[in-house]
């Protein structure tokens, strides 16, 4: 059962590892979102190798459901989608490489060489291992990460609040949008008013600005 | 599953690949399960529509048409696949098999009846939500990878409505989450053992004179978590007979219609609009997939909504079946898995019948039901979910002394629970119902308007 887990954890390993350099090679940024995608799914299979069931299931909610589609969402409503003519990279690109590499294996070395690892003592015979659940997850948030967890929900709610102010702002600029009966009214309320006064014709209403941003 | 094969081979082949093989027969069995319903709901749905707006439908093909399905797959299976010059090959390719995988998995932990269940995943419920998420990604590429705008502008309003009626949804199956104590959905239907409204809170005071045709020893339910009990159990317990099922089943219903792009919610493939939505540009058997990925995700749906709040596989008499031991018990399943099926018709058919009745809505009206009416209810279904669990399972330590319910027998407590949530959730429906109707404030100047 061990080497299997072993081929298995393998095969996600270097499937995470292509999706996410295609990620940043792709052309298309399209294409570089989905392969996005695919190296979420496998963070989530990796999850669920180690059967925690609660942290894979969340991870494809909260990266694969929300935060992917957002970025499609965001990607699509843009220009220039194809970006064939985008420079990806800058003429000092090894640096950037250098830096990060250097930083990473400052943290990652000596975790390696000198960590303790906390491996749970294996589970006493006849019984199944036990599985960290989604019970004890909510415990740790409500008692030993009360402070993170308290923060990260106020941060949320900045973000919302704002969210609906910047968006009411543009509501307040734009004109409700008009039926068909309203237009015709309104157009024959203004050939009366042409009609009446000899001044310049007005230009025609334009009532339909605001129907992009109702959703 | 894996016990049988066991037993039959074990000594043969080794334990992972006996798991293996009874895990993909358990696949095929609900894949093919899960199609053939998908056969008879194409067919269903047609002739349905067709009486109710006066029509025949399909007739010709077999009795009554009921061939008319199979003839249509052979229709797909040989028509030419047509991909657009300009389309992104491969990402118009993927799109049907994202759309629909995520909604065959979610059929993985449905309990199908009673001891069939392909997989116990502790976190079941939260694993449908986010399987069902996913499908939105294949929506997205085909609406992108068609290189159409009917393709993308129905991509965008399906992604849009998919993302906005998740919440209501979640929000409604929490109180799901809050009387079971648990997102198994394994353990729903038993939960849901009893009768109408007082649930397995009927004691036996008598356990020699119980006949256990009508009595069954429950382990866990609302009021005794840890002590066997014997309670009377019609089946019929289902939490649709309480006030919070009952408005956590509306809502969830809704927003279910919503999600599966059934007609009062189906903008994004509208096809006096914008031709067929994403599904435009595709053709032959990438169509059909499609065409399955969506009968499949209501069939799931109606599943879920069956398991979650109409009890599921119970129903009067499997409980006494499965009683009786020995054989019976096979009876009893076989039982429970036609009660889940006959529920999941009828919530179909109520999808039919809600096409042959109404209009579909607007953008802004959609967004308006879900944000204003939906989730407001689910809300306040919520605190009413925990006011039932803490009345009629808390001890009055547990209340910290505020409320001493101890002196209760359990189906009192049921009641009290029962009127308490009842006049909550009577009021708050009112109420937010009230504001929904008032006439809207005029937000905008006419002489305004008429002067520019």
């Amino acid at each position: 059962m061990n080497t299997l887990i072993t081929i298995l954890f393998l095969v996600f390993a270097v499937f995470i590892l292509v999706a996410a350099i295609m990620t940043v090679t792709v052309k298309n940024i399209v294409h570089a979102a989905l392969w996005l995608i695919s190296s979420f799914f496998g963070v989530g299979a990796l999850y669920l190798l180690m059967e925690a069931e609660f942290l894979g299931v969340a991870q494809v909610l909260i990266y694969v459901g929300a935060v992917s589609i957002l970025i499609l969402f965001a990607i699509m409503l843009t220009r220039d989608l194809e970006g064939s003519q985008n420079r990806q990279l800058t003429p000092r690109w090894w640096i950037a490489l250098i830096v990060p590499a250097a930083l990473f294996g400052v943290l990652i070395v000596p975790t390696v060489m000198t960590h303790a690892w906390q491996l749970p003592p294996p589970p006493p015979a006849g019984q199944p291992p036990s599985i960290s659940d989604a019970q004890q997850i909510g415990t740790a948030f409500m008692r030993e990460y009360l402070l993170p967890f308290e923060v990260a929900a106020i941060l949320l709610l900045v973000a919302m609040i704002g969210a609906i102010v910047v968006a009411f702002e543009e509501r307040e600029q734009r004109r409700r949008v008009l039926t068909l009966a309203e237009q015709v009214r309104l157009r024959r309320q203004r050939q009366q008013q042409v009609a009446t006064l000899p001044e310049p014709a007005v230009s025609a209403v334009q009532p339909s600005e605001a129907t992009g941003s109702e959703t | 599953m894996t016990d049988i094969l066991r037993s039959w081979i074990g000594s043969a082949l080794p334990d992972w690949l006996i798991v293996l093989i009874a895990y993909l027969i358990v696949t095929t069995i609900v894949l093919f399960y899960a199609v053939g319903n998908f056969i008879l709901m194409v067919w269903a749905e047609r002739r349905v529509v067709a009486r109710m707006q006066d029509r025949l439908g399909p007739n010709r093909v077999g009795p009554a048409g009921l061939l008319q399905p199979i003839a249509d797959a052979v229709k797909m299976f040989t028509k030419e696949d047509i991909v657009p010059r300009n389309a992104d090959r491969w990402v118009h390719l993927l799109a049907p098999v994202v759309s629909l995988a995520p909604v065959a998995m979610m059929l993985a932990v449905i309990p199908w009846g009673r001891g069939w269940e392909p997989i116990d995943l502790n976190v079941a419920l939260l694993y449908i939500v986010a399987v069902s998420a996913v499908s939105g990604v294949g929506l997205m590429m085909a609406g992108w990878g068609s290189n159409n705008k009917f393709a993308l502008l129905g991509a965008m309003r399906a992604v849009a409505q998919l993302v906005s009626y998740e919440i209501p949804a979640v929000t409604a199956l929490l109180t799901v989450v809050v009387l079971a104590g648990g997102m198994s959905l394994l353990n729903l239907p038993h939960l849901q053992a009893g009768v109408p409204i007082m649930g397995a809170t009927i004691l036996c005071n008598d356990p020699a004179g119980c006949s256990p045709l009508f009595y069954t020893t429950i382990t866990s339910f609302p009021g005794s978590p840890n002590e066997p009990v014997q309670a009377l159990d019609l089946g019929l317990g289902w939490w649709v007979f309480t006030p919070v099922g009952l408005l956590g089943f509306v809502v969830f219903f809704i927003a279910a219609l919503a999600e599966g792009e059934r007609t009062p919610f189906d903008i994004p493939e509208a096809d006096s609009e914008i031709v067929a939505g994403y599904m435009t540009e595709y053709s032959g058997m990438k169509f059909a997939t499609f065409y399955i990925a969506q009968y499949i995700l209501n069939f799931a749906l109606a599943a879920l909504a069956a398991t979650a709040f109409l009890g599921g596989w119970q129903g009067p008499g499997v409980a006494a079946l499965a009683n009786m031991g020995g054989p019976w018990v096979h009876a009893a399943a076989a039982l429970s898995a036609f009660y889940l099926l006959a529920k999941i018709w009828i919530l179909f058919f109520v999808m039919i019948w809600l096409r042959g009745a109404f209009p579909r809505l607007r953008v802004d009206q959609l967004m308006d039901f879900a944000w204003k009416l939906l989730l407001p209810l689910a809300l306040v279904n919520i605190v009413s979910a925990s006011l039932m669990v803490s009345i009629t399972q808390w001890t009055s330590a547990q209340w910290s002394g505020v409320v001493n319910l101890d002196g209760f027998a359990s189906w009192q407590r049921q009641l009290i629970a029962v009127v308490v949530t009842a006049i909550i959730n009577i009021a708050a429906t009112y109420w937010i119902l009230s504001i929904n109707q008032r006439p809207k404030e005029e937000e905008w100047d006419e002489e305004l308007v008429v002067a520019t």
